[in-house]
């Protein structure tokens, strides 16, 4: 099969996936106790019943479910994700605004943790019974135990009064002048913390992987064909070592995707990062249905295509896949 | 002439959950230039350490080179700095593995990975480099070389994947080709064509086969000169007609009896000691005691074995000779030579 053959039957299946994703999610809000209308009356400091039925009307919430769901399948198909109860304002323009810095944050943690990650993983699995490799168990295991938000505290407490090298609020300074290479410096700036943040327990499991991935793959028996090559130690370890211990990590790094962005959320709120996951959060608090059913959606959109692009990674980094061969 | 190749009293140990054990109890060996030396052995009688010391590449830890020289053109490579043994690694001296399937690295073709090594220790652009991958992969006999450089290993069978590490053994010409067990994982067809290869190979470049392996059949089929191990020394060694012919070790004699008898001559066979198969196994090296060490398996064995272990000594031969002649240390063998 070709990839460009392939290319398209995945991008088929994200789309199928995605609409699935959309109706489940527009049934489980609906199926959710609250009415929109309340709230919104609520905010608005108190209705009459003929309010009521108005504001009913004009968010279309009078018509039968199955209906409310064909019209609401419709918009997203067209691009068209609804206004929102509270800003008024079109659901896509809400989330257009604030996507970036999302993106900005899960790929700059995804990175931080896969670097640093398969780095100390790479340089434990060389010596495994070494001093290093302890501290790369416990750290790990340390990472990976401890909750998000009290690890974004432990970081925002360490860099804000002990070492104030990192600001820890926002995504670019309150008064900013200077040309864009400099406004880029500063966004890096502040992004440091909330993507170490989110990046951390990643980064502990992706050095756990590698390094029990690496210490498989160095007593393998290609690695000792490369060192009788006469091959130095580190092009044996990081050209034909690492080359295949990464396949493990990049299947992994696919999946926890997902959780990355969930866990951006907590990230979001706790740095103040003008992300979605602030919207999501208030969305759920107002009731703010097309607001909120726009941030799953787009959540489910960047999972589907990071995890297409972890596919055709794979393809490129295991020529095995490529050829649908089998796996020796 | 001069060995190409002189391992003198080698010792290598372990260290291992039973302390320090001896993998190599001082061995020595000569390989002439061009020829084939055979070492023979079942698995763990160190066979493969000692292709393994040969390349400088005994695990450090838990691999230890505590005694003995291994000279190769006159340098000794024990004391070579690792930069000077990654010069002499497949450039001067290569290998090949018991392992077609999974010696070759799934993730690079076949050509990128000899053209590695042509580059390596050849000054060459990585497009003559290609270009030599491709006409070593015809020299080893693989159809099509030009399609099946850029095949990646899981393309190919266990035999092409053999010539794939032979062509990238024999990539810059070594004067030294170490083979561990290299038919071992193959059928016998396959075999056979692999000792043809190298039989072309060793004719064409002139270099000189360490084969190790455990199948006296592989032993008759290719070697000049065969080594015979047993737990971490050599026990009998000499020219491959004359032990094969015969053998004055019981080892040899049992590793020879286990040859499917296919014509071998009835004369030789009965003095054989009527060994199908060797009872027992090769004992675990922490537990080695002060006399022979195949003494517990033996069929000739007497008090003598137990106590003190035997010497590997010529037989028929000036003592300075030995190593060019045949030698055998056996209590036994020395008894009927006196007889």
């Amino acid at each position: 099969m070709g990839a460009s053959g392939y290319i398209l039957r995945r991008l088929g299946y994200g789309v199928i996936l995605l609409l699935g994703v959309v109706v489940l999610n527009f049934l489980l809000i609906h199926a959710a106790p609250g009415d929109p209308a309340e709230v919104i009356a609520g905010e608005m400091g108190g209705a009459t019943q003929e309010m009521m039925d108005k504001i009913r009307a004009d968010y279309g919430l009078d018509k039968p479910l199955i209906v409310q769901l064909g019209l609401y399948l419709g918009g997203v198909v067209t691009g068209d994700l609804g206004e929102s109860y509270f800003f008024n304002q079109p659901v896509i323009e809400l989330i257009g605004a604030r996507i970036v810095p999302t993106i900005l944050l899960v790929v700059a943690a995804q990175m931080i943790a896969i670097t640093l990650g398969v780095g100390m993983g790479v340089l434990a699995a060389r010596r495994p019974q070494g001093a290093w490799s302890a501290f790369v168990s416990v750290f790990s295991t340390i990472g990976y135990a401890a909750p998000v938000f009290w690890t974004g505290l432990m970081l925002i407490i360490l860099f804000a009064s002990m070492l104030p090298l990192f600001p820890v609020e926002g995504m670019e300074s309150a008064r900013f002048s200077g040309g864009p290479i400099l406004y880029a410096l500063d966004v890096l700036h502040h992004l440091f913390l909330p993507a170490l943040t989110l990046g951390i327990i990643f980064l502990a499991q992706y050095a756990r992987l590698s390094r029990a991935s690496m210490i498989d793959v160095l007593g393998a028996d290609y690695v000792r064909t490369a060192r009788a090559k006469g091959l130095s130690e580190r092009k044996v370890t990081f050209k034909h070592a690492l080359r295949n211990a990464v396949l493990p990590i990049m299947t992994v790094a696919g999946i926890q995707f997902g959780n990355l962005i969930s866990g951006a959320l907590l990230v979001e709120t706790v740095f103040n990062w003008p992300g979605m996951g602030r919207l999501a959060f208030d969305s759920v608090l107002r009731r703010d249905y097309p607001t909120l059913l726009g941030v799953l959606f787009f959540a489910a959109l960047m999972v589907v295509v990071a995890n297409l692009l972890t596919d055709l990674g794979y393809r490129l980094a295991d020529p095995r896949i490529r050829t649908g061969g089998s796996r020796k | 002439m001069d060995p190409l190749l002189s391992v003198r009293d080698l010792k290598v140990e372990f260290d291992t959950r039973h302390g320090r054990v001896t993998a190599l109890a001082g061995i020595s060996l000569d390989v002439m230039p061009g020829e084939t030396l055979g070492i023979v052995g079942e698995s763990g009688c160190g066979k493969s350490i000692t292709a393994l010391a040969m390349m400088g590449l005994i695990p450090n830890p838990p691999g230890h080179l505590t005694d003995g020289q291994i000279v190769f053109e006159g340098e000794d490579i024990t004391r070579a700095s690792p930069r000077r043994m990654r010069q002499l690694r497949g450039r001067d001296i290569s290998m090949i593995f018991q392992e077609p399937m999974t010696s070759l690295n799934p993730v690079f073709t076949a050509g990128d990975q000899i053209a590695e090594a042509i580059m390596l220790h050849q000054d060459v652009s990585k497009k003559e480099a290609w270009e030599e991958a491709v006409e070593l992969l015809r020299v080893v006999g693989i159809p099509e070389p030009r399609r099946r450089a850029a095949s990646y290993p899981h393309e190919m069978s266990g035999g092409m994947r053999q010539r794939v590490m032979i062509a990238m053994a024999i990539s810059c010409r070594p004067k030294v080709l170490i083979a561990d067990e290299p038919t071992t994982a193959l059928d016998v067809t396959v075999q056979a064509q692999i000792f043809d290869l190298m039989r072309d190979i060793q004719e064409k470049f002139g270099v000189a086969i360490v084969m190790i392996t455990h199948d006296m059949g592989a032993i008759a089929e290719m070697a000049d000169r065969v080594a015979v191990m047993y737990a971490g020394r050599v026990i009998e060694q000499g020219r491959a007609d004359d032990i094969l012919d015969d053998p004055r070790h019981p080892y040899t004699s049992g590793l020879i009896g286990c040859i499917p008898a296919l014509g071998r001559e009835a004369a030789s066979a009965e003095r054989l000691p009527p060994l199908a198969e060797i009872p027992g196994v090769v004992p675990p090296l922490h537990l080695l005691g002060a006399g022979c060490a195949f003494a517990d398996r033996c069929p000739l064995v007497h008090d003598r074995c137990r106590r003190e272990r035997p010497p590997l000594a010529p037989h028929g031969m000036a003592a300075q000779e030995f190593l060019g002649g045949h030698a055998v240390a056996c209590h036994a063998a020395e008894r009927e030579i006196a007889a």
